[in-house]
């Protein structure tokens, strides 16, 4: 699958936050947004999953206008993971699962045992098998990301948007369901990601997209686009961008007084 | 192999729950017909079921109480109380917070302004129940047409906040009313209506809000789980595939009715449909598949009980709506205090 | 508690009155208060007190608490039809504003019904603040000859006061000789119907129903010895026919109309019987509506209905004089029979 955004405007009617955004996601890929606080991603996101209505350009996905696309058929191409959230009722994990199934089914149907078994796959690939019956309001926030990716693998959408998932996670949470999201797009589906974190760009990112000022500043590798100059640019900090023996990069920024 | 089991592992206990509930809703049911003002024993009680069920009716005036009096106050009290209850479950889930009454939207307010009005009128009964009824229906239509009017990014939160206001505008009519109403005669039915009371039911009320009551419920139990989906916020419901504003429309729409039809037969009945659903949540969790049928059997178990209190516990009838309130009050605050709270 | 209550009264009275060239006059509360010798305007505080003034000296009305309706201006002296409305100061809902009463600039203002403290220091407020004497009158129906009589005086009308309270004590000496004869067990049970659906009652020893018990009737709505609010409850459908009255008043047309031909109350023995009352309701009711001498004629029409015997009645005539003596009309044919349809109890024709 393949979406495409041509000349895309985005905001609201009486604010726009960026336009002339041209990019394309694909399956098996993760796609990384990165840029400063206020750049749009989250508006971007909402843009692309049908929630806003674009100010101008186009989304197409596999050739077909998205905007014309009823809710249940975007919902099929496209899942979407919140950030890491505080349901307002104790719904046990699998309920939160079986939710992803919702598009697969019509408006007066129940999940079908097929749905609890799309569910509990969903769970066993990201190893939180064992969990389904546990309340989703009383597991810990890396597991509740992980549910709701779960989720979106349940929903079984070709593109999976992640709106920044290691915010508001621990350390080691974070790198676990980063691992996790790599491991995902090799299997299939395509991701795109929004994270505030040049690291995560780097670990996980095929490509980079790089939103500020208005629209996009600069699109590739992550090598490429986050650069010690453009991040300077960006968020006025000197950032040094090391190649560790293992072949990972990382992204040091200078901490000194200005 | 254990992904196979798993669908139907913790379902059985939520049933298990939902089918003690039912047997003991029956057995209350048939005490209640036993009990009251009108000394019916079991052995008549039996001969009259039987002579009923055989279609040869003997006339008695024991025979009129149990079948004309009794059993459609008992299956008010049963409808009353489900229809409240359910319409609290599909409230609390659709405002996204468990502290949520099926008078959120004014339909109570608004039925009593039209039965207030009807009394005020001193219209008949059955015309202070079409009041009533269409005053539910037409205060919850206003307050959906200001919200859509507003057209806030907060749909919810306009739509409760027009809720508070067009209810609290409905209730200083109702005040103003009552200062013109006649102090002898209808300042008493107006207080009386507005307290709640199952005492005055007749077959034909209970025959006249069943259809209501059901063109209300079968939506809600088709899209109970589009309601769940629902429950997570409208922009998540929406990438779930979920028609967010419409579904919210049907489902408001459907519970109005059914709160609507049982708030004209029986007045302003409160805390049944907060607190019920609660209770439900705690038993079966939250799923609304489980947790709508387990509401309203909790709604009308409760009710049916709490009527036939206000029925025997005085010479005198106990207005329901203080009773609900007297026996829920602190029921709820020791919910509370025991910090299962059913949601977070 | 009631002398701390008296004296503080007096002490404000002294304070809040101007020393007019009058009578000091003691009202049923025991306040002192100075009513002016010629009282020419008098501001009734609610319906019962406008029936009692409107009674007594009807010139002296300022005002009726609600404009009277069209219906029931037939039954009034025309020059007291068209008052205008000047709200009520006391019970539920206080509409009458302060500066209406003043506008009227009436020499007095009496209240009649309750004599409890809560009145006492609206009396007092009022007084205070008005300067215009304001008297209590016990309302309860045992002290209506008393009322008269002190009204009578206060307005400067004794012989009238006199003569009313007169009649009051005939028609209770007449029905208490005649409830001598009557045991207990013979009396009627009765059932107040109020409302359309005839679901509201009053409880025995309520205001509601006083007159139904001095007329000898057993209110059946006798929560017994309990500590209830005697005032108006809701009944329900059962209790009414395990109580099962043999008669049954009500004022309220549409359940009159409606009872006869309703299976439910088909099963009580008043319906059977055919002995449910129309009550009569203009130009005031006749058992409650407003708690005050109207009651009177419903007392002597009650008596009639409960012991035919004892009160072999010319009911239009009964009514014919009462309504030329209490309320200074004479009615004519076409009136008592608008006044009294229903009030002979029975299936309507």
């Amino acid at each position: 699958m393949h979406l495409e955004t041509r000349n895309l405007a985005i905001g609201y009617p009486e604010h726009r936050v960026a336009k002339d955004i041209n990019l394309t996601a694909r399956t098996g890929e993760v796609l990384c947004l990165l840029g400063p606080n206020g750049s749009g991603k989250t508006t971007l996101f909402r843009t692309l999953l049908g929630l806003l209505k674009p100010l101008g350009g186009s989304i197409t996905c596999d050739g077909a206008e998205l905007t014309a696309l009823p809710r249940q058929e975007i919902a099929r191409r496209i899942a979407y993971v919140p950030q890491a959230h505080n349901a307002a009722f104790p719904f046990t994990v699998k309920d939160i699962v079986l939710m992803g199934r919702t598009a697969h089914r019509g408006a007066f149907a129940a999940p079908s045992p097929g749905d609890h078994d799309a569910a509990m796959e969903a769970l066993a690939s990201l190893g939180m098998d064992g969990l389904e019956n546990r309340e989703y309001t009383r597991i810990s926030g890396g597991q509740r990301q992980l549910v709701l990716i779960a989720r979106a693998l349940a929903q079984a959408a070709p593109l999976i948007v992640m709106d920044e998932p290691t915010a508001s996670l621990d350390f080691g949470n974070q790198i676990k369901v980063l691992s996790r999201v790599r491991a995902l797009a090799d299997q299939g589906p395509g991701v795109v990601l929004s994270t505030h974190d040049p690291d995560h760009a780097f670990a996980v990112g095929d490509r980079v997209v790089f939103l500020d000022q208005g629209g996009i500043v600069a699109e590739g590798a992550p090598r490429d686009v986050l650069t010690p100059e453009r991040l300077m640019a960006a968020y006025g900090i000197d950032v040094d961008i090391v190649e560790l023996a293992g072949g990972q990069t990382v992204c040091a920024p200078a901490y000194r007084n200005t | 192999m254990s992904v196979r089991e798993a669908p139907g592992a913790p379902l059985l206990p939520a049933w298990g729950i939902v089918g003690t509930r039912t047997v003991a809703t029956i057995l209350l049911a048939i005490f209640a017909s036993l009990v009251g003002a009108y000394p019916v024993t079991l052995g008549e009680a039996a001969r009259i079921f039987t002579g009923w069920l055989a279609g040869r009716p003997d006339g008695s005036t024991a025979e009129t109480v149990l079948l004309e009096v009794r059993l459609p106050r008992i299956a008010a009290a049963l409808l009353v109380g489900a229809a409240l209850a359910g319409s609290g479950a599909v409230y609390q889930g659709l405002f996204r917070n468990p502290l949520v009454s099926p008078d959120i939207l004014g339909v109570s307010t608004g039925a009593g302004l039209g039965a207030v009005l009807g009394i005020f009128l001193s219209l008949p009964i059955i015309l202070i129940q079409g009041f009533a009824f269409i005053g539910g229906l037409a205060t919850v239509a206003v307050v959906y047409a200001i919200a859509a009017a507003v057209r806030g990014r907060e749909p919810v939160l306009v739509l409760v906040l027009a809720g508070v206001v067009v209810g609290a505008l409905a209730g200083s009519m109702i005040s103003l009313l009552k200062v013109l109403a006649d102090p002898y005669d209808q300042l008493p039915a107006i207080t009386f209506w507005l307290l709640g009371s199952l005492s005055s039911i007749r077959p034909a009320d209970v025959w006249s809000v069943l259809p209501a009551i059901l063109a209300g419920l079968v939506p809600l139990v088709l899209l109970r789980w589009r309601i769940n989906v629902l429950s997570l916020g409208d922009d998540e419901a929406r990438t779930l595939g979920v028609e967010a504003g419409k579904l919210r429309i049907i489902v408001i729409g459907a519970t109005t009715l059914m709160t609507a039809s049982v708030v004209a037969i029986s007045g302003v009945i409160g805390w049944v449909g907060l607190v019920m659903p609660h209770i439900a949540r705690m038993l079966v969790g939250p799923n609304f598949d489980r947790l709508l049928p387990a509401s309203m059997l909790l709604g009308a178990g409760y009710l049916l009980g709490v009527d036939t209190l206000a029925r025997t516990m005085s010479q005198v009838e106990t207005p329901l709506g203080i009773l609900t309130a007297f026996v829920g009050a602190p029921f709820f605050l020791w919910l509370l205090a025991r910090g299962r709270h059913g949601w977070e | 508690m009631r002398h701390v209550i008296a004296s503080t009264i007096m002490l404000l009275g002294l304070f809040g009155a101007m020393p007019l060239r009058a009578g000091e006059f003691t009202d049923s509360a025991g306040r002192k208060v100075n009513v002016p010798q010629e009282v020419a305007k008098v501001f009734a505080s609610g319906p019962p007190a406008s029936v009692l003034v409107y009674v007594l000296k009807p010139d002296a009305l300022t005002g009726w608490p609600r404009s009277l309706r069209e219906n029931e201006k037939p039954y009034i002296a025309p020059a007291q039809r068209e008052l205008p409305e000047l709200g009520r100061l006391t019970g539920r809902g206080d509409t009458a504003n302060l500066e209406v009463v003043l506008k009227t600039a009436p020499d007095l203002i009496i209240d009649f019904g309750s004599v409890r403290d809560t009145y006492i220091s609206l009396a007092d407020i009022v007084q205070t603040r008005t300067s215009i004497p304001y008297i209590l009158i016990d309302g309860r129906f045992e002290a209506t000859a008393t009322a008269l009589r002190l009204v009578g005086d206060a307005l400067g009308v004794p012989e009238r006061g006199e003569k009313l309270a007169e009649y009051t004590e005939t028609l209770f000496a007449d029905l208490d000789a005649a409830l001598a004869t009557i045991p207990e067990g013979q009396r009627p049970r009765v059932y107040l119907a109020r409302g359309p659906d005839g679901l509201e009652t009053g409880l025995k020893g309520s205001i509601n129903t006083e007159i139904i018990e001095r007329a000898g009737g057993r209110n059946v709505a006798d929560p017994g010895d309990a500590d209830v609010r005697r005032g108006i409850v809701q009944a329900s459908m059962e209790q009414v026919l395990a109580a099962n009255p043999d008669t049954i008043i009500t004022w309220d047309s549409t359940f009159f109309e409606k009872v006869w031909s309703d299976p439910l109350w088909a099963k009580v023995d008043a319906v059977q019987k055919g002995r449910v009352y129309l009550s009569p309701l203009l130009p005031f009711g006749w058992i409650d509506r407003p708690p005050s001498l109207n009651r009177l004629i419903g007392l002597r029409w009650l008596a009639g209905i409960f012991f035919p015997e004892q009160f072999n009645q010319d009911l239009r005539a009964q009514v014919r004089s009462f309504y030329s003596l209490f309320y200074h009309v004479d009615l004519d044919e076409a009136a008592l029979d608008t006044l009294l349809a229903g009030a002979r109890g029975g299936r309507p024709q």
